[in-house]
């Protein structure tokens, strides 16, 4: 039964990819091999109590590397940013529930912010399944995009590239043939993805989204990081575990 | 390997090794990590008569050397887990500890009442007279030592399973609510459960937790923890579980020379799941290397 296990990994490549947020491989086989996408790892960060999860970006399974992307927000991930190559961390994973693209023909990825690490790495996955791959991002301004490729709808706020507006404008621009078919993940911040799960059962589509939470252990043993789910009990909601019973979930069971 | 062996009363444990309640839910996800089966016991999730979502928002905020927590007891309610996971703790091979909260006297007696038939699945029930996180009961009964008389000997009254009283660090002199548990029929008590706190996000001026306050535990509560086993250890006759931010073999060796006959550890588990497994190890080396038995380490303060 014993099987999971907190891996002593050392980092192998760290570079700025914006202002304020970094980009960081780390040599895990056993992550990089088994890691799908939606799921996180949970690291140690410098001298701060508790790990910092962050979404999978990238595997790979060749060199036995993982990716992660850190947006620096505070002291953990501040010190996170300043890690040096060489140097070693604890880490846990691969955590959580990653998503589950099975029975789709066609899978729109949208996202924003650090929702586009996980996004990224869907992307990498998918294409190299040889599924219809349709990507959509949407950032503040052209100074904050990343990770984005040319054959991206990009959205920004500010318009100073791409398509002015939110992604929903971006999402505007597909064509769906057959919404049965059609699989739509998202991740990013709550008002985008609750603006994305509206839009997608607008057009009867299933939208899984990747929750996010403040976490302490991340396995699902604190009940700390809660999401808010529809029950038929008599309060109409419980509280489920984003770390564990997530952090992907179908929209339409969120309570936003 | 030395013998790490203990006895809570009339509870035999292999290790002094307890997960702490709240911190382990009811073990399925630790056993991922570890055979559970190497601890003394392991302590519920704290159960109420009906299920409770628990609080809203935001529920930890990290600290130096530890976090605030304000779950508030979300649980699936005490009928649930007998059906789902009393046989799961059971089957784990550690001494199965159910943590018993409520708002009320009655709440604790019903609990009680419902829990006894089960007696045979359970080695001791802890009472948890001491959550800093929900509005009533728990730390209002604590804080007040007939209160914490009354309410433990109405439960002494209703099961022959051993009664621990988990009490919270929050009084001003907790001899007087530990003693209050022995003279109300205690087998033991658990010190500490978590110090309440605040913290504030500077920009927002709002606390940080959704809940204002939370309990903070880790490494920082440690000294608190190990004074308060030590002033009890000097007037009570029940034994002590020691309870506090342990996070290595030393800090158990610590908790026990001040008074506790078993530990239980949590917080640090958050961070490493599988710290029990270095920490049985080490205690067992120490035990060897020391030719000592853990159990004789018990109240072996040398005051100055």
């Amino acid at each position: 039964m014993a099987q999971k296990k907190e891996y002593r990994i050392k980092l192998v490549s760290i570079e700025f990819l914006n202002g304020d947020t970094c980009y960081l491989g780390f040599d895990c086989p056993e992550i990089a091999g088994s890691a799908i996408p939606g799921q996180f790892v949970n690291i140690s960060a410098g001298t701060v109590f508790l790990k910092r999860p962050f979404g999978i970006a990238s595997v790979d399974k060749e060199k036995g590397f993982f990716y992660v992307g850190v947006k620096v927000v505070g002291k953990g991930t501040s010190e996170i940013s300043q890690f040096k190559e060489g140097m070693e961390v604890d880490c846990l994973g691969p955590l959580g529930n990653g998503f589950d693209f099975e029975g789709f023909d066609n899978i729109i990825l949208t996202g924003g912010g650090t929702g586009v690490f996980p996004i990224n790495f869907a992307y990498e996955t998918l294409t190299a399944a040889g599924k219809n791959v349709t990507v959509c991002e949407g950032f503040r301004n052209a100074s904050q995009v990343i990770l984005n490729k040319p054959s991206y709808i990009l959205t920004t706020d500010s318009g100073d590239t791409g398509i002015k507006g939110t992604v929903i404008a971006g999402l505007d621009t597909i064509a769906i043939d057959d919404p049965s078919k059609t699989l739509i993940c998202c991740v990013g911040p709550i008002p985008m993805m609750k603006a994305v799960s509206a839009w997608a059962s607008e057009k009867n589509m299933k939208c899984l989204v990747s929750m996010e939470q403040r976490m302490a252990c991340g396995v699902g043993i604190c009940l700390c990081c809660t999401v808010k789910v529809k029950d038929e009990g008599p309060d109409g909601f419980k509280n489920v575990r984003c770390c564990k019973d997530g952090p992907v979930f179908d929209s339409r069971e969120v309570v936003w | 390997m030395g013998d790490i062996s203990v006895k809570v009363g009339s509870v035999n444990l292999k290790s002094p090794l307890i997960l702490a309640s709240g911190t382990c839910n009811f073990g399925r996800e630790l056993a991922e990590f570890y055979d559970l089966s190497i601890l003394g016991g392991i302590s519920s999730k704290g159960l109420t008569i009906k299920p409770r979502a628990g609080n809203p928002g935001v529920r930890v905020a990290e600290c130096d050397s530890g976090m605030l927590n304000s779950v508030g007891l979300q649980n699936p309610g005490v009928e649930y887990f007998i059906e789902n996971d009393l046989d799961f703790m059971k089957n784990s091979g550690a001494a199965v500890i159910v943590n018993v909260a409520g708002h009320s006297y009655e709440d604790y007696i019903d609990m009680v009442k419902t829990l006894d038939p089960h007696k045979d699945k359970i080695d001791a029930l802890e009472i948890n007279l001491s959550c800093p996180n929900v509005k009533e009961g728990c730390m209002t009964i604590g804080s007040d030592p007939q209160a914490i008389k009354y309410i433990t000997s109405e439960l002494r009254k209703l099961t022959d399973l051993p009664l621990w009283i988990k009490l919270t660090p929050n009084v001003t002199d907790i001899k007087a609510t530990a003693l209050a548990a022995q003279a109300g029929g205690a087998d033991a008590v658990v010190l500490i459960n978590t110090l309440m706190g605040m913290r504030i996000d500077i920009r927002t001026r709002r606390p940080v937790l959704t809940n204002n306050t939370g309990g903070y535990s880790g490494p920082a509560v440690k000294p608190v923890a190990i004074r308060m086993v030590a002033e009890c250890s000097q007037v009570l006759d029940i034994p002590i579980v020691g309870c506090g931010g342990i996070a290595d073999y030393k800090d158990v060796l610590e908790f026990m020379i001040a008074g506790a006959s078993a530990v239980e550890i949590g917080t640090a588990c958050l961070v490493h799941p599988a710290l029990p497994v270095d920490i049985t190890a080490d205690l067992e080396k120490y035990c060897s290397d020391n030719d000592l038995l853990l159990k004789d380490l018990t109240g072996t303060l040398q005051r100055w």
